[in-house]
């Protein structure tokens, strides 16, 4: 990877000044963006902003845009509110060593169409605070981006939320074919597709067929699931084709669904 | 730039490039050791420890391990030997080109992990990658290798 000029600011404001004054580039993990034969002409470095963290605050939890998929995955506080979601969501994802670095903040902010992460985040409805303080739906956030530049600096999850991921990969540690994750949030169902191979997207007629009800029957379930194929886009691509994407989504879509119902 | 970095007990200030990878930043120091494998952050040869976790130097910027320690296959040698007898019995080693990331991954693992189930082993050594063995043997080895501390 080629940086040019690097700055490894200490400060958000001063990280968010260069990217505005000099369209410097953020560094987060580097995995994606080392990738890129694009020399960097400016890399601000995100490493010394102390963004490296998951904490309660009471009504939320916040992740800090530098933590980890590492520390998500090992994460107590997470695996307390939403038990094994985010290690199920993420332990796919090539190997230990490689998820140590991947960032959350260089994840929501390139919006990749394979992500994981950002389906698991969408169906909690996660919001992304982006420097200095806009906060944003994700879900809205993954399909429509935001204005440039803009520097993610949090994501807020809701508590009490119970979810489920599913995927297919052709093996263990290749980019997904498809991935899932359903939520049900106290007061409404929320279902994301993402991998289609495009980014990832709320199913919101299949929500509004669930409803309410922390309990919907087996038909149902049956039911939103197939709405939810119908009604989301998919294509072809390297790993999988459209008609096969749209045979398996309904599938992954009532294992979720039903896992989270019980 | 200057960086300094503490490689296998000792410090080093080495000149780097503001985007080199670690891999490189430690070859070019003699840790040939230190194995470059596919370079895209997926075959997992490139392994080593970062203040004890394991990385991949492949996709890690030289730059963000000042102050810290790295240590490679020659900084836990004689652990690593240790578990190359168990490797050998089970004849798990072939190529030997991953074996310096693979041992790394496990000593790592079983640092970190008290006594891990099969699911919590494979998936621990799921992003090491190894074009010879099958891996079947290599699970062997590392239950042997785990049990005989138990023992
Ligand atoms: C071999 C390989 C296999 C992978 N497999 C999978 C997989 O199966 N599933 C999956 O979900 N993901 C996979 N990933 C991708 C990975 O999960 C990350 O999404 C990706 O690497 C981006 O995270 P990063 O920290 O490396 O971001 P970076 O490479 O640092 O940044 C990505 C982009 O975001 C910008 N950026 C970084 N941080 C911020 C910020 N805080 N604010 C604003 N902009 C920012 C950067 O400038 C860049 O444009 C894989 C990656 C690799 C290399």
């Amino acid at each position: 990877m080629e940086i040019k000029e690097y700055v490894r600011p200490s400060s958000l404001e001063e990280a968010y000044q260069l990217m505005r004054t000099r369209h410097a580039t953020p560094l987060g993990g580097c995995v994606w963006l080392r990738m890129n034969a694009k020399p960097v002409a400016l890399g601000v470095d995100l490493a010394s902003l102390d963004l490296d963290y998951i904490r309660d605050t009471g009504d939320m939890i916040e992740i800090g845009a530098m933590t980890t998929y590492r520390s998500l995955e090992t994460s107590n506080l997470l695996a307390k509110q939403y038990g094994k979601l985010f290690p199920e969501a993420l332990s796919h994802i090539v190997g230990v060593q490689l998820r140590a670095t991947i960032s959350v903040g260089g994840t929501v902010a390139g919006r990749y169409g394979f992500s994981d992460l950002n389906t698991t985040l969408s169906a909690l409805g996660a919001k992304v605070v982006l420097y200095p303080g806009t906060i944003t739906d994700l879900a809205t956030f993954i399909a429509e981006g935001a204005e440039s530049p803009f520097l993610v600096e949090k994501i807020l999850l809701p508590k009490g939320v119970r979810g489920a991921y599913q995927q297919i990969r052709i093996t263990r540690n290749d980019f997904p074919i498809l991935n899932v994750a359903v939520a049900w949030t106290g007061s409404a169902w929320r279902v994301a597709v993402g991998s289609r191979p495009a980014a990832t997207r709320l199913c919101h007629a299949a929500m509004q067929m669930l409803g309410s009800d922390p309990c919907p029957s087996d038909q149902t379930i049956e039911a939103a699931s197939m709405q939810a194929a119908e009604e989301t886009s998919v294509g072809s691509d390297i790993r999988a084709s459209h008609d096969y994407r749209k045979a398996v989504l309904p599938v992954l879509i009532r294992r979720a669904l039903l896992e989270v119902r019980g | 730039m200057i960086v300094t970095i503490t490689i296998n007990g000792k410090k080093e200030s080495l000149q780097i490039e503001p985007g080199d990878m670690l891999v490189d930043t430690l070859r070019n120091a003699g840790h040939v050791e230190v194995k470059k494998g596919c370079d895209t952050g997926n075959c997992g040869v490139c392994t080593v420890l970062l203040d004890g976790k394991p990385i991949r130097s492949c996709s890690f910027l030289a730059v963000r391990a000042e102050g810290h320690e790295i240590t490679t296959i020659q900084g836990v040698a004689e652990e690593a030997r240790r578990f190359a007898d168990f490797l050998n019995r089970e004849g798990a080693d072939q190529c030997g080109f991953c074996a310096p990331g693979f041992a790394l991954t496990v000593i790592a693992m079983k640092r970190e992990l008290k006594n891990p189930t099969e699911e919590e082993i494979r998936h621990y050594l799921a992003g090491n990658l190894c074009r010879c063995t099958g891996y079947e043997s290599q699970h062997r080895a590392i239950r042997n290798y785990l049990e005989a501390d138990h023992a």
